[in-house]
C-alpha cells in the first residue's frame, strides 16, 4: 500500500482519497464507483541489461467524478506513465486501472480514449488547416454517429481558449507552440471527453497561452463536470478549482492534501 | 541463331575471377575495407550457384511436384531471411509473418504466371516454375525489405503523431494509415521505375538468357514483358500484405504503440 495519507483533508474538500484494496470488479460500469481508480497497480520500465525501474509500486488512487487532481513529483518519477495507464498507452504489470469501476482493458481502446482524453506535452498537429485539425477526431470510426461540428462551433471552442483570432483556414504548422497547444486542447474538448489528462501542458508555453490552457481545464472541471488530472512540474496556481494533490516519487504515490484556494 | 549457347570451359570461368580481382584492387587502393566481403561473396557465388545447378539437375530429372514445391519453400525461406537481415528493428517480432506472407504471395504469383499466362503443362514444371519463382522472390524481397524498413523507421520517427491520433479515438489502423501508405509506396517504386527503363537502359536477365540460348528476340521479349509485369504485381502484393500484417505487430494489446 503505497498511497499513504500525509495530512488529513479538510472536510468538504476531500475529493480524492486512497481506497482499500479489493478485488477489481469486472463487467459493466458501477454508478457508485470512483470515476477513475488504480488498485494495487505496479509498473516498471524494463530496459535490456538494466534492472527494472519501478515507477509505481502497488499504487492505489481513487478519483471522484468532477475532481481536479494535481500530480507532482521529480522528473522521471513516472507521472506521465500514470496518466498513460489511464488511457492504456501503457499497460500495468499488475493491479487494475478502472474507469467508472470497469477495468480499462474491457473497453474498446478507441472508445476508452475518447472518454479519457490525453493531451500530449508537445502539441502535435497534422499537416493541413486549423479546421482540418479540429475535425480530425471526427474522421475516425469511433466517432460514427457523432455530429461533425460546424465552423461556428469550432471558432467558439477556439475563442474559449483565447484563440478566437486564429482563422480556421490557417495552416496549423504555422502556429506558435502556444497556439498549437490551445488548438490541441480545443480539438480534445470537441470530442466531449469525461476525463482530461494533461501532461505538463504549459511547460513550453508563454504566460498568456498557459493561462488560457489552465483556465480551460478548470472550466472543463467546474462548468462541464469533467474530471481533470494535471501533471505539472512547475508551480500551478489555480484560479477557481481546489485541486487535490498527489505526489509521485521513488515508485510511491502519496496523497498530499486537498488544497484550497 | 540455332547454334545454341556456347559452353564456358572451367578454366575460362576462372578467368572471370579477374573481375573480382579488379574489385579487390579498388578496395585495397582506396582502403575501402571491402576485401573480405568481396572474397566471401565470390566464394558464395561459386558455391551457391554450383549447388543450385546440381540441385536443379536432380529436380528436373525427378520431375516431382513435391520436390519442386520443397525447393521453392527453401528459396522463399532464404529470401525472407535475406530481407529480414536488411531490416534493422529488434523490438517487433516479424520473422514468421514475413516468411509465411512472402511464401504464400509469391507462390500465388508464380503459379498464376506458369499456369495461366505461360500455360505450362503441368503448371509446376520445374524448368519454368523454379526460374520464374526465383525471379519473383529475388526482385520482391528487396521491396519487402524497403517497405518494412520504412514502416519501422516512420513508426518511431512519427510516434507522437500516431499517439496523438490514438488519443483522439483512432484505432491502430487509422493512427498509422499514412505511415503504411508511405512504406508500401517506397517498396513499390523501384519496380515501377524499372518498367520505365527496361529495354532502353537494360536488357534484363530472362530475355538475355533466352537470346544467349538461341531464342528469337521477339519471343524473348514476350517472356520479359510477363516477367516485368509479374514483378510489379508481386512487389505490390508482397509489400502491401506484409506491411499490413506487420503494422499490426507494431501495436500491443489495447492498440498501444510499441515503437517510440
Amino acid at each position: 500500500m503505497a498511497a499513504s495519507q500525509q495530512s488529513a483533508a479538510t472536510p468538504g474538500s476531500a475529493l480524492a482519497q486512497p481506497v482499500s484494496k479489493t478485488a477489481a470488479p469486472s463487467g459493466a460500469a458501477r454508478a457508485d464507483a470512483p470515476h477513475m481508480a488504480l488498485r494495487a497497480v505496479r509498473f516498471a520500465y524494463q530496459r535490456p541489461g538494466d534492472p527494472p525501474k519501478v515507477v509505481l509500486a502497488d499504487a492505489d488512487m481513487a478519483v471522484p467524478r468532477g475532481a481536479f487532481i494535481l500530480l507532482t513529483g521529480p522528473s522521471g518519477a513516472g507521472k506521465s506513465t500514470l496518466l498513460r495507464l489511464f488511457c492504456r498507452l501503457e499497460e500495468a504489470d499488475a493491479g487494475a486501472v478502472l474507469l467508472s469501476g470497469q477495468p480499462v482493458d474491457e473497453l474498446s481502446p478507441a472508445v476508452l480514449r475518447r472518454r479519457v482524453s490525453y493531451l500530449q506535452q508537445t502539441p502535435t498537429v497534422v499537416p493541413g488547416s486549423v479546421r482540418e485539425n479540429l475535425l480530425l477526431p471526427f474522421a475516425f470510426k469511433s466517432a460514427s454517429g457523432q455530429p461533425r461540428p460546424a465552423d461556428a462551433e469550432l471558432s467558439a471552442r477556439l475563442a474559449r481558449l483565447a484563440a478566437g483570432d486564429i482563422p480556421l483556414s490557417q495552416e496549423a504548422s504555422t502556429l506558435s507552440v502556444g497556439q498549437r497547444q490551445r488548438l490541441c486542447l480545443a480539438r480534445a474538448l470537441l470530442t466531449r471527453p469525461e476525463v482530461l489528462l494533461l501532461d505538463e501542458p504549459v511547460s513550453a508555453l508563454d504566460a498568456e497561452s498557459a493561462r488560457a490552457v489552465l483556465d480551460a481545464a478548470e472550466s472543463f472541471c467546474l462548468d462541464d463536470g469533467g474530471t481533470v488530472v494535471l501533471v505539472s512540474h512547475a508551480e500551478f496556481t489555480p484560479a477557481r478549482v481546489s485541486p487535490v494533490q498527489y505526489a509521485l516519487s521513488g515508485g510511491v504515490l502519496t496523497w498530499m492534501q486537498a488544497s484550497s484556494t | 541463331m540455332d547454334a545454341g549457347v556456347i559452353d564456358i570451359a572451367p578454366w575460362r570461368l576462372l578467368l572471370a575471377l579477374v573481375f573480382t580481382l579488379v574489385a579487390g584492387g579498388c578496395s585495397l587502393a582506396l582502403k575501402l575495407g571491402l576485401g573480405r566481403d568481396i572474397l566471401i561473396g565470390t566464394v558464395r557465388t561459386f558455391a551457391q550457384l554450383f549447388l543450385m545447378g546440381w540441385v536443379l539437375g536432380i529436380v528436373f530429372a525427378v520431375d516431382s511436384p513435391w520436390l519442386v514445391m520443397g525447393l521453392f519453400l527453401i528459396m522463399a525461406a532464404a529470401a525472407a531471411q535475406t530481407a529480414r537481415g536488411r531490416v534493422k528493428e529488434s523490438a517487433v517480432a516479424f520473422a514468421w509473418p514475413m516468411y509465411l506472407g512472402m511464401t504464400s504471395v509469391y507462390l500465388l504469383v508464380t503459379t498464376m504466371v506458369t499456369g495461366a499466362i505461360v500455360h505450362v503443362q503441368p503448371w509446376w514444371k520445374p524448368q519454368y516454375f523454379l526460374p520464374i519463382g526465383g525471379m519473383v522472390l529475388g526482385n520482391s524481397m528487396n521491396s519487402v525489405a524497403v517497405a518494412l524498413d520504412r514502416l519501422f523507421a516512420d513508426m518511431r520517427a512519427r510516434a507522437a503523431m500516431v499517439e496523438m491520433k490514438l488519443c483522439l479515438g483512432a484505432d491502430a489502423a487509422e493512427a498509422s494509415d499514412d505511415i503504411v501508405r508511405t512504406a508500401v509506396r517506397a517498396g513499390m517504386i523501384p519496380s515501377i521505375n524499372s518498367m520505365m527503363a527496361v529495354g532502353l537502359v537494360s536488357l534484363p536477365g530472362m530475355m538475355t538468357g533466352q537470346i544467349l540460348g538461341g531464342s528469337d528476340p521477339t519471343q524473348a521479349i514476350h517472356y520479359q514483358i510477363v516477367v516485368m509485369l509479374m514483378i510489379v504485381g508481386a512487389t505490390a502484393l508482397g509489400s502491401t500484405i506484409l506491411t499490413l500484417i506487420i503494422r499490426r505487430r507494431c501495436f500491443g494489446p489495447g492498440d498501444r504503440p510499441l515503437l517510440r
